[in-house]
């Protein structure tokens, strides 16, 4: 598979200290890669480095084999979606405007909304199934409706690679279902799907792959399973992983213990 | 009544009601003037077809030389503040946000003194409104920078660093104004307090092609203020260069606020009242929220002018301190009610 966004040996400093030491690695159309790891293991500030908003110190980041500084913006906001579960949009907004604001990179500053971006808006909006709320100001809703809302805007980007940020971070089991089938259909339809995934359960259900980060390092890559079943796992995060296989399911049940038992 | 809807009538009622304004502040004074005559005299030099009996000569006098230019400006620096709030509000992602409260006034204000007691006004054409601009600019510019320093700003450190540099700015003034000499005093007193007495054609044409200018590249740049208001790192994911833009809307928010302030002085806290009481009405989205809140400005400035004229016989009141007095209890209520919330 040929690699839509790729970091190569990226390395991102903050002041003196590097958050990031030299991370490879690459995400191809059409996959689900779940990005876990421990606190400040520096998820978010790859994802941010992924999306453009950090530049690297080191390495280079290549979308579609053209680094990340070589793309003109509006290029790059067509091409690249990011979702985070910080929404500081003001409370008094309309569910659908939200939205439209992520036709930007399509309409610019001037161009009124076209068929297309009312589609591409109704489309978002049915797909994350918040189309009921489209009327509704973004102050009146759950935290969880929010974080729909922010979704609903990145796919209404239209982008290839859609960037997430725990984008299940405030939502009940219902609704954190509905998202991650949302993301399954749209990476079936193409998209390349990268999401930092905070509930192992849900990593291993979803993704195609696993990249494991800790300490600004990646230390394990590969099948769901097979990371999370990993040493390098279970050091991480300083626990014991089990896995539990049930018949009937794809995935093993996983518990976790304090270690040294 | 859908938010549309409503949103319609908030800027239909306020289309209307500017007009009115404008014509009862036209009309009503130390010397009133009957109204039908007003809009006969007014109709006949628009080249329409007029009616009725046509003011005499004192009144034709008093109207296109004290009270029109007045209220014509009264409306300019009502809708170019308003604007100015609204625009400042998306920037820094704030609803209390307000030229005042963040020293722009201030600057401007300290600039106009400057270019007063350094004798640049009376010489060079422009150099009060070009002064003016330069200090709104500058204090704008150093509250971004210091209360962006750590990052996304809270309230607190926005209004704060606001008030220091408003001090800071003030203190300069009042340095200025010691520095003065007495017959140049009352002419500076004017910037402290705001007002619009004795303001001629010349002050009205200087205040609509800043104001105007301003407020239409401001509203050209609506749908980037709506982007902003998302916060810098969405913003920048949708492709928007957030640091150009900010700046550019900085620039004309200075120059909107320079031109305001270089005509009529402080006028405080016109920027927060009017964004702040249509928004829940018209929305956020500053294509609709802009022009909502040029209109509901220019009505809150020409009936405060209006009572600066009219609710003293023997003094003209400072106009500023009007707004202050209508502006800060305002102000206070909105606040307590926005942390009751959060």
């Amino acid at each position: 598979m040929t690699a839509v966004l790729e970091a190569r040996a990226v390395r991102v400093s903050r002041g003196r200290a590097a958050v990031l030491h030299g991370v490879t690695l690459s995400l191809a159309a059409g996959e689900a890669l779940a990005l876990v790891g421990p606190n400040a293991a520096g998820k978010s500030t790859l994802l941010r480095t992924l999306a453009g908003l950090l530049r690297p110190t080191r390495g280079v980041v290549l979308l579609e084999k053209r680094p990340l500084q070589a793309w003109a913006r509006g290029d790059m906001a067509r091409a690249v979606a990011l979702v985070t579960s910080e929404d500081e949009g003001p409370g008094t907004l309309a569910v659908e405007d939200r939205v439209a604001l992520g036709r930007y990179p399509h309409r610019g500053p001037l161009r009124p909304l076209l068929e297309g971006d009312r589609a591409a808006v109704r489309r978002a909006l049915q797909q994350t199934g918040i189309e009921p709320l489209a009327r509704r100001r973004l102050g009146t809703l759950s935290a969880g409706e929010r974080q729909l809302a922010t979704l609903a805007r990145g796919l209404a980007q239209e982008p290839r690679v859609l960037l997430l940020d725990e984008p299940a971070a405030h939502l009940d089991i219902g609704h954190q279902l509905r998202l991650f089938r949302v993301l399954d259909d749209v990476r079936t339809c193409g998209m390349a799907v990268l999401a930092v995934v905070h509930d192992l359960q849900r990593a291993a259900a979803w993704a195609d792959r696993i990249v494991l980060l800790a300490g600004g390092r990646i230390v394990a890559e590969g099948a769901p399973d097979a990371v999370l079943a990993s040493e390098q796992c279970a050091r991480a995060f300083d626990v014991a992983v089990h896995g539990h296989p049930v018949p009937g399911l794809a995935h093993p049940l996983y518990s976790f213990e304090e270690p040294g038992e | 009544m859908t938010d549309r809807a409503r949103r319609r009538l908030v800027l239909w009622i306020l289309a209307a009601a500017l007009p009115v304004a404008m014509a009862a502040a036209v009309a009503l004074g130390s010397v009133p003037l009957p109204f039908g005559p007003v809009v006969a005299s007014l109709a006949a030099a628009a080249g329409l077809p007029s009616w009725g009996a046509p003011l005499d000569a004192p009144g034709v006098a008093i109207l296109w030389s004290v009270r029109l230019p007045r209220v014509l400006l009264a409306a300019l620096v009502g809708g170019g503040l308003a604007v100015v709030g609204t625009t400042l509000q998306s920037v820094f992602r704030n609803p209390m946000a307000d030229s005042g409260l963040l020293g722009v006034g201030a600057g401007a204000a300290l600039g106009a003194v400057l270019a007063v007691r350094m004798g640049w006004a009376a010489h060079v054409f422009l150099a009060l409104p070009l002064a003016a601009f330069v200090g709104a600019m500058a204090a704008i510019v150093i509250v971004y920078l210091l209360a962006h320093a750590g990052g996304r700003p809270s309230l607190q450190g926005l209004l704060l660093t606001g008030i220091a540099v408003s001090a800071l700015a003030s203190a300069g003034t009042s340095v200025l104004l010691v520095a003065t000499e007495e017959f140049r005093v009352k002419t500076v007193l004017f910037w402290l307090a705001g007002g619009l007495e004795g303001r001629s054609w010349a002050h009205v044409k200087l205040a609509a092609v800043f104001i105007l200018a301003g407020v239409a590249l401001l509203g050209l740049l609506s749908r980037p203020l709506d982007v902003l208001s998302l916060g810098a790192d969405e913003a920048a994911s949708l492709g928007l260069p957030v640091h150009a833009t900010r700046l550019t809307i900085f620039a004309l928010a200075a120059l909107v606020a320079g031109a305001a302030t270089s005509v009529a002085g402080s006028v405080p806290f016109v920027g927060l009242m009017a964004p702040h009481a249509l928004r829940p009405h018209v929305g956020p989205l500053a294509r609709h929220l802009i022009p909502a809140s040029f209109l509901g400005g220019a009505i809150l400035v020409v009936l405060a002018d209006l009572g600066a004229r009219t609710l003293s016989d023997r003094l003209d009141l400072p106009l500023g301190s009007l707004t202050a007095f209508v502006g800060a209890p305002y102000f206070l209520f909105a606040l307590r009610a926005s942390e009751g919330r959060s």
